[in-house]
């Protein structure tokens, strides 16, 4: 593993919410490691989904192109955004698959997955403050299709005081910007009326997740803010 | 040689899983082996998918050695219901199994040719408390090391029965051996063993993709339906009363009645998707597992198809359906298939292709590129933040671009990461 990070934020990080990319500038910061922020355009899968496959095709090979140039010296590239990672790592391989996006695809991780595989290596800084809180982690589908839903408890489990009281791993039915389209606004909210029942349930101090679509799905339906794993860690090393 | 292949019915073998759930509590029972379980399971379906045309043609000579089959070959649907309404005669009950081939593809065109069907499995349920509602209120089986196993609990080898009675049974196929033409089927109730007992004619529908290698192949794969779909089947388990007919109830014909056993092999499309990029849906054994954790699922206004998934997929490919547009791209399919069938991008796929011939509506056209609204967004904020919570704005929203008026949108952020990157690390 290199002293150096190459960064996909992805649209969400970048124009709505740059405290999830600052967050993790600065938590790695604190294991010595320096964040590279190329240049990038949005993952492609919004357009996938909107049927606009060229254009997913533009932007796809504009990021593979640009993050494999930054990693080549043998960096590894960071995502905060599951969808993203998951675009970047597997599904725009069906459709574009060249000598670039393997590159990518073989050295990408989720942010928590990377902290915690610094963490097995003994290589992350664990100088966390006290956090006497319950946390309600809701596992976004983009990650559990990945198989990463342990990662990021554990990873949340490091801070002391921490509870995690409810992992939850129910689809909140949001799908990027399919929960907001007329068509699907009401499928949307009848999938998420579940996880908004178990949010408002678990009586929790902090409801944590990932995804920028299962975030706003969450405070529609709850009112309750939910955060990304990063921040709470940056607020844990800040507060040590 | 016997005059019919022999058909057997699978059935999960509830005292010994009983014993094994009770193993596995007290730590006495080594779990089973999920993954070799798929692995054997890909290995059949691939050659399946990889030898179909010279399967197809095994099994038509093996079948054609049985005097008292028949056999046809209906390359559609309307072609399989017009043969199977000349079978049927005057006779108009017709008792089918929940299979998607007889119910998602012939079900329309035997009702619209006058025969009257029915689920007859419906009618085994008395009184009836659904008590699973969605995904979330499954027993989660395999999370926790329990697997059902599926047992061959009944053999036709002939056609001889005391229980004739007049109406026809077209059964949806789960496997077929191309070696020796034993069928084999999974139920849940009893209705198919009884289709065989009573049924005056037995019509066995034979989609292309459940032709496989042998005996052990078929037998293999339709124990696996049982376990890998298992928890599927409960999610749409309630009966309909639409559905209920007691076949029980018809007079039992004097002895001495010919019972007729057909086999119908069908395509309907399936030939052209093996050419056609999407060869891997031959990989699927109807199984539904993929139906296990999908979240539209259970809220879709589905009453006439057994859904799935990949149901969705392949009947958008079919053409009866109109739209794959519910799918939420939530991957979870795509965990749940035993034989790793990438059904979001060929669902992505055919939707690609679709627009491509058809063309995409200007709502979709207006959403091409989400970060070019972003980015108008972030310059004019927070302008852009006042705006989106007006309702004229949110009004304007839903009718030119499709948006929700109650959809909670983003705020954007008049300081980009990137800009506030280039200000901090120059």
């Amino acid at each position: 593993m290199a002293e150096k990070i190459v960064y996909y934020a992805g649209c969400f990080a970048n124009y709505y919410n740059p405290e999830i990319g600052k967050a993790l500038i600065e938590v790695m910061k604190k294991s010595g490691i320096e964040v590279m922020f190329p240049e990038q355009k949005c993952c492609g899968m919004p357009m996938m989904a909107n049927g606009n496959l060229k254009g997913a095709e533009k932007n796809v090979r504009f990021n593979f192109k640009s993050l494999a140039l930054a990693a080549s010296p043998g960096y590894d590239i960071i995502t905060t955004c599951p969808s993203c990672n998951l675009m970047l790592r597997r599904e725009s391989l069906a459709f574009f698959d060249t000598e670039e996006a393997r590159f990518v695809s073989e050295n990408i991780y989720d942010a928590g997955e990377y902290l915690m595989l610094l963490h097995r290596q003994g290589r992350l800084n664990t100088d966390f403050g006290k956090m006497p809180i319950k946390i309600f982690y809701h596992n976004p589908c983009h990650l559990k299709l990945q198989n990463i839903t342990q990662e990021p408890v554990a990873l949340l489990k490091l801070i002391p005081g921490l509870v995690v009281s409810r992992i939850n791993t129910y689809c909140c039915g949001m799908g990027g910007s399919y929960g907001m389209k007329k068509n699907n606004y009401n499928l949307s909210a009848q999938i998420a009326k579940k996880v908004w029942g178990d949010v408002k349930a678990s009586e929790a101090d902090r409801v944590v997740t990932e995804c920028g679509g299962c975030k706003l799905q969450i405070e529609a339906g709850t009112g309750i803010e939910a955060v990304h794993p990063l921040i709470l860690l940056d607020e844990a090393y800040k507060s040590f | 040689m016997a005059k019919i292949p022999d058909i057997a019915v699978l059935e999960p073998a509830a005292e010994q899983s009983r014993r094994r759930a009770a193993g596995v509590f007290v730590g006495k029972e080594v779990q089973p082996d999920l993954e070799s379980l798929k692995a054997r399971l890909r290995e059949i379906r691939q050659h399946c998918r990889d030898n179909q045309g010279a399967l197809q043609r095994q099994l038509e000579k093996t079948m054609g050695q049985f005097p008292e089959v028949k056999l046809t070959f209906a390359a559609d649907v309307k072609e399989a219901a017009a043969y199977i309404k000349e079978v049927a005669g005057k006779a108009e009950l017709a008792s089918i199994n929940k299979s998607s081939v007889v119910i998602n593809e012939l079900r329309p065109q035997l009702q619209a040719s006058g025969l009257k069907t029915y689920i007859r499995y419906f009618k085994e349920f008395n009184d009836f408390e659904k008590r699973i509602e969605d995904y979330w209120d499954l027993p989660g089986l395999h999370e926790r090391g329990l697997v059902e196993s599926f047992d061959v609990s009944q053999t036709l080898s002939h056609l001889r029965s005391l229980q004739v009675r007049d109406y026809i049974a077209i059964l949806g196929v789960n496997a077929v051996s191309a070696e020796d033409g034993s069928v084999f089927f999974l139920q849940h109730m009893a209705n198919i063993s009884k289709d065989l007992e009573q049924a005056k004619k037995i019509i066995l529908v034979i989609g292309l993709e459940k032709v496989v290698k042998d005996r052990e192949a078929a037998l293999f794969q339709t124990r696996c339906m049982g376990i890998f779909g298992l928890e599927s089947i409960l999610l749409d388990l309630g009966p309909k009363d639409v559905e209920r007919y007691d076949f029980d109830a018809l007079a039992v014909l004097p002895r001495g009645q010919d019972r007729e056993l057909h086999v119908l092999i069908l395509d309907n499309g399936r030939s052209e998707l093996l050419e056609d990029g999407y060869r891997d849906l031959f990989l699927c054994i109807d199984c539904r597992a993929c139906a296990r954790q999908c979240p539209i699922g259970m809220h879709l206004d589905i009453k006439e198809w057994v859904w799935s998934p990949k149901n969705y997929l392949f009947g958008f490919l079919q053409g009866w359906i109109p739209s794959t547009e519910a799918s939420l791209h939530c991957g979870r399919c795509k965990m749940e298939c035993p034989v790793d069938i990438d059904i979001p991008s060929l669902i992505w796929k055919a939707q690609f292709e679709h627009y491509a011939r058809y063309g995409r509506s200007w709502r979709k056209r207006l959403l091409d590129n989400p970060e070019v609204l972003a980015k108008v967004g972030s310059w004019t904020a927070p302008l852009s933040n006042w705006a989106k919570g007006i309702p004229p704005f949110k009004v304007a929203m839903e009718l030119v671009a499709g948006i929700h008026r109650k959809a909670n949108l983003p705020s954007f952020n008049r300081q980009t990461l990137r800009n506030w990157f280039r200000g901090n690390r120059g």
